[in-house]
């Protein structure tokens, strides 16, 4: 009988493998050293091979580790420009031996080595990890034709079997995509925290009474998600408000005021407004140049994608991006959700959404909602731009009933699992009347929302859509004096410090990291005490550039977002954090659960000081990392070698190596006068 | 040569001429100093543009000829005054040029992104990301209406007059040059101010080198100053 290895990623997918190929008869066996890791033992009958022996383990992420030999560990031992060419080693931690030695038992006795890490990058290179520890074990598994991998995005059973079924080969080129950026960050990492570390401490030793200071670790990644945070919180403290004037208009019809918003919006320049308002009293009346109702809608969100799930995270279930992930990574391996780690917001057109929602029909608040799609109400998905061509967009793969999960699980699977209904539903519905005023020379606009079907805001009640105040009835060439016409007078404030969905989604908008690794990078520059997180509390109720009418009731929802739209930057700011400001739903006082980062003194002096050396490509910026990021894909895509990659990076990286120890005085500069106060 | 331009007073009344008809006369002076420069056989057409285009980047109180008309009438800004005519055409230099529908301070920001070099081809950085979802049909096609400016106009006797935008103009806006001449006819004034239409206002172009380069340099300040003061106004 052909004997098969199979090695997860995670002891529970192994397991969940073990129990959807084994049935009832598995075989479990304890691992020595490990009290994780187990051995499952069953037999099934791969296609390819027939009647299989199979004993499925698993790794725990990585198998190796790549540092650099151990006489140039020490800090002091060496100049660490001398990290971008050093010697790297390759080798398994002490605390992974056992898993490594398990392997290798393994595969001595295998005929056949069946990967089923998780289908990602990280998870290929992964992949090659434990062949290469196989290898080690059984020289047939030089072969490598005699490794093969599953491929999989959720731990459901019919699909675990025909993963099972249908191997494919390990993706050398991503593994190696992986290989170049461990490399890269492990020299790049080590010789600028090195260095960084080196010449700012005794500066921050001596503020701190003689205690050693923290290590002032450098990463590709940390220093732009860093520069994002520094750049708002500087925009925050600069800020300098300015009034502008704007022309009201209200009139009142069959018993209902209207107010009129001016097309200008509002003007920074009193006398211009003065001078356009007297020519609209001067005219006196006002005339109805068009009245328009037709039908509008509120687009339904787009399938679920990492970066997504992370922002609302936040927004909406009051947890941060790292715990999200954590959660929704449970939720995985449980088997309840698909892979959360997805950057596809399209659904394949041949996936069985309707099965799906059948399954959510047996419980759960959105059970009726979710039977109603089955019996007709269904709605093809949205399609995003982006397919990352290994998983489809976070979706409930098997039903659950929520009473089974704890707390935190609760609020990330019903999000996931409304979010997915809401996907499969039809856009709101309504009817939008506009109706347009030329009053001197100035237009006015009122408009109008009815809503006429919630569809699928009914089962996602993260948004808001709601019908405004009824407009009475105007004809086209009406001419009316209005009530009133007055001069408003208000003033700009200032943007928010930057919150968690800001920040991802800016990342991701600058190729900064992977969807599946920002959450980390933000939570390691508050662990390196670059920033603080603070509860985002509600600005003003609207942003300062946009002049709502906050003080009358008449008006339609949302046309200060509409104005926002579009905008260049430095204006749609005010929008942006409008967004996070409206995203807690009603009732939940001014604390919206979001959090904003608020850079440290130590944080600003690291970007300052980067800054200041002007050098183009500063590393606070996102440049750099992109063009790393880029280059992974080119590996990926088989349009560079992993050699070339990294060589071209190291020298780019180099060469602001050696930029910036000639402008240390900057950084130096900075830390005076942030961190130790010295004004300057 | 068998050439048709040879004779100069011919072609400097041609060129004359065109210039008086785009709205610039030029004075005796200036044609005098212009004629020298240029070689008589090129084609008169390309001569009356080479005209023009000098004459564009010149200062206007220098350059053209005074009369009535192609000035600001002398009571125009007269802040008593609640709607003036004026026929025209009046021919006026650009000395300045706001966008008063945006903060002085959002316009400081965004040339400080520019001097950070955020805006450089390949080294752009996204500050402001659009929400995919939350869309809805009815606000996607909507436009933020273009902005409103304000210039600060002189004409050939150095009378200065300020001037808004009471409906967007071809060429006026953030990217005109400083010097940028227009010509004005049948215009509105209201309380000093020309009120700057589509009907009435023909931008010819043209710049003024010295002015533009200094009104560049100063933006910034002056924009902060104003951001600043208008703080502290009451």
């Amino acid at each position: 009988m052909t004997r098969i290895l199979c090695v997860a990623e995670k002891p529970s997918i192994a397991r969940a493998v073990s129990n959807h190929l084994g049935g009832g008869a598995v075989n479990t066996r304890n691992v020595r050293g490990n009290v994780y890791i187990k051995n499952f033992e069953f037999t099934y009958n791969f296609q390819p091979w027939g009647q299989c022996q199979v004993t499925v383990t698993s790794v725990s992420g990585h198998l190796l580790t790549n540092d650099f030999p151990s006489h140039l560990r020490k800090w002091t031992s060496c100049d660490p420009s001398a990290l971008f060419e050093a010697r790297i080693d390759t080798y398994v931690e002490e605390d992974k031996k056992p898993i490594a030695e398990n392997i290798k038992t393994q595969a001595r006795y295998a005929d056949k080595l069946y990967i089923w890490t998780d289908c990602d990058r990280e998870g290929e290179n992964i992949g090659t990890e434990i062949r290469s520890v196989a290898q080690q074990g059984n020289q047939r598994f030089n072969n490598l034709a005699n490794t093969v991998r599953a491929r999989f995005s959720n731990v459901e059973r019919a699909h675990i079997v025909h993963a099972a079924q249908n191997p494919i080969q390990l993706d050398e080129r991503q593994s190696n995509a992986v290989a170049s950026r461990i490399e890269l960050d492990l020299r790049i990492g080590a010789s600028f925290t090195r260095n960084l570390t080196l010449n700012l401490q005794p500066m921050l030793q001596q503020h701190n009474g003689g205690q050693r200071s923290q290590v002032i670790s450098y990463g590709s990644c940390q220093f732009p998600t860093l520069g994002f945070v520094v750049e708002r919180y500087f925009r925050v403290r600069n800020f300098i408000p300015e009034t502008f004037w704007a022309i009201k208009v209200m009139h009142e019809k069959d018993g209902i005021k209207v107010s009129f918003r001016w097309a200008r919006n509002h003007l920074f320049d009193r006398m211009a407004v003065v001078i356009l308002f007297e020519r609209c009293l001067t005219a006196r009346t006002a005339r109805v140049t068009k009245v328009q109702t037709k039908p509008t809608s509120k687009w339904k969100p787009l399938p679920l994608t990492t970066v997504e799930l992370q922002k609302c995270g936040s927004r909406f279930l009051r947890m941060d991006s790292h715990r999200v992930m954590q959660i929704a990574e449970q939720l995985y391996q449980k088997g309840w959700i698909s892979y959360p780690r997805t950057e596809t917001d399209q659904f394949d057109r041949g996936m069985n959404l309707q099965a799906i929602i059948q399954k959510q029909t047996q419980g759960g608040p959105w059970a009726a909602f979710a039977q109603n799609l089955v019996n007709g109400a269904f709605s093809q998905p949205r399609s995003g731009h982006h397919n990352d061509k290994a998983h489809p967009p976070i979706h409930p793969v098997n039903f659950v009933n929520p009473t089974q999960l704890n707390q935190e699980e609760q609020r990330v699977h019903e999000f996931v699992v409304r979010r997915f209904l809401a996907c499969c539903s039809e856009d709101a519905k309504g009817s939008k009347t506009e109706i347009t005023l030329l009053y001197g020379s100035e237009t006015f606009t009122a408009s109008g929302l009815v809503v006429l079907a919630r569809n699928y805001l009914d089962v996602y009640p993260y948004d808001r859509w709601t019908s405004s105040q009824a407009l009475p009835d105007f004809r086209e060439g009406e001419v009316f004096e209005p009530a009133e016409a007055r001069i408003h007078e208000g003033q700009t404030s200032p943007p928010g410090y930057l919150t968690e969905p800001e920040l991802i989604g800016l990342m991701d908008a600058n190729g900064i990291g992977t969807d599946a690794t920002m959450a980390e990078h933000i939570s390691k520059i508050k662990e390196r005490q670059y920033v603080n997180t603070q509860p985002h509390t509600r600005p003003r109720r609207r942003d300062g550039e946009d002049d709502e009418a906050d003080d009358e009731e008449g008006e339609a929802p949302e046309p200060a977002e509409a104005g926002g739209r579009g905008r260049g930057r430095g204006r749609g700011r005010a929008r942006a954090r409008g967004r996070g400001a409206r995203g807690g739903r009603d009732g939940r006082g001014p604390n919206t659960g979001v959090q904003e980062f608020v850079p440290t003194t130590l944080g600003v002096a690291l970007v300052e000081g980067y800054e200041n050396m002007g050098f183009e490509t500063s590393l606070t910026k996102p440049f750099l990392r992109k063009e790393m990021e880029q280059n992974m894909l080119l590996i990926c895509q088989g349009q560079k070698t992993k050699a070339e990659m990294v060589h071209e990076t190291l020298e780019q990286y180099r060469a602001v190596y050696v930029h910036s120890q000639r402008r240390l005085d900057s950084l130096q500069a900075a830390v005076r006068k942030y961190v130790l106060g010295e004004g300057g | 040569m068998a050439g048709v331009n040879d004779n100069v007073p011919d072609i400097t009344a041609s060129i004359s001429a065109f210039l008086t008809a785009k709205g610039v006369t030029p004075t005796q002076a200036w044609l005098q100093s212009f004629m020298p420069t240029v070689r008589l056989n090129t084609p008169i057409a390309a001569l009356q543009k080479t005209a023009l285009f000098r004459l564009l980047v010149t200062d206007l109180t220098t350059s053209i000829v005074k009369s009535p008309t192609s000035c600001f009438p002398p009571n125009m800004t007269e802040p008593q005054v609640k709607d003036g005519q004026v026929r025209g055409p009046v021919t006026a230099q650009v000395l300045d040029v706001e966008d008063i529908s945006r903060s002085c301070w959002s316009q400081v920001e965004a040339i400080e992104a520019q001097e950070r070099g955020e805006t450089t081809k390949g080294r752009e950085i996204i500050r402001v990301v659009p929400d995919e979802n939350n869309l809805d049909s009815s606000t996607q096609a909507e436009q933020k209406p273009s902005g409103v400016h304000k210039l600060l106009l002189q004409d050939a006797n150095g009378a200065k007059a300020y001037a808004i935008e009471l409906a967007p103009v071809n060429g006026v806006g953030m990217q005109m040059a400083i010097g940028v001449k227009l010509v004005l006819r049948d215009f509105n004034v209201a309380r000093g101010v020309v009120l700057l239409e589509p009907r009435s206002t023909e931008v010819l172009g043209g710049k003024v080198d010295v002015w533009e380069k200094k009104w560049r340099e100063d933006r910034k300040a002056v924009l902060t100053q104003k951001a600043g003061v208008r703080d502290e106004a009451p």
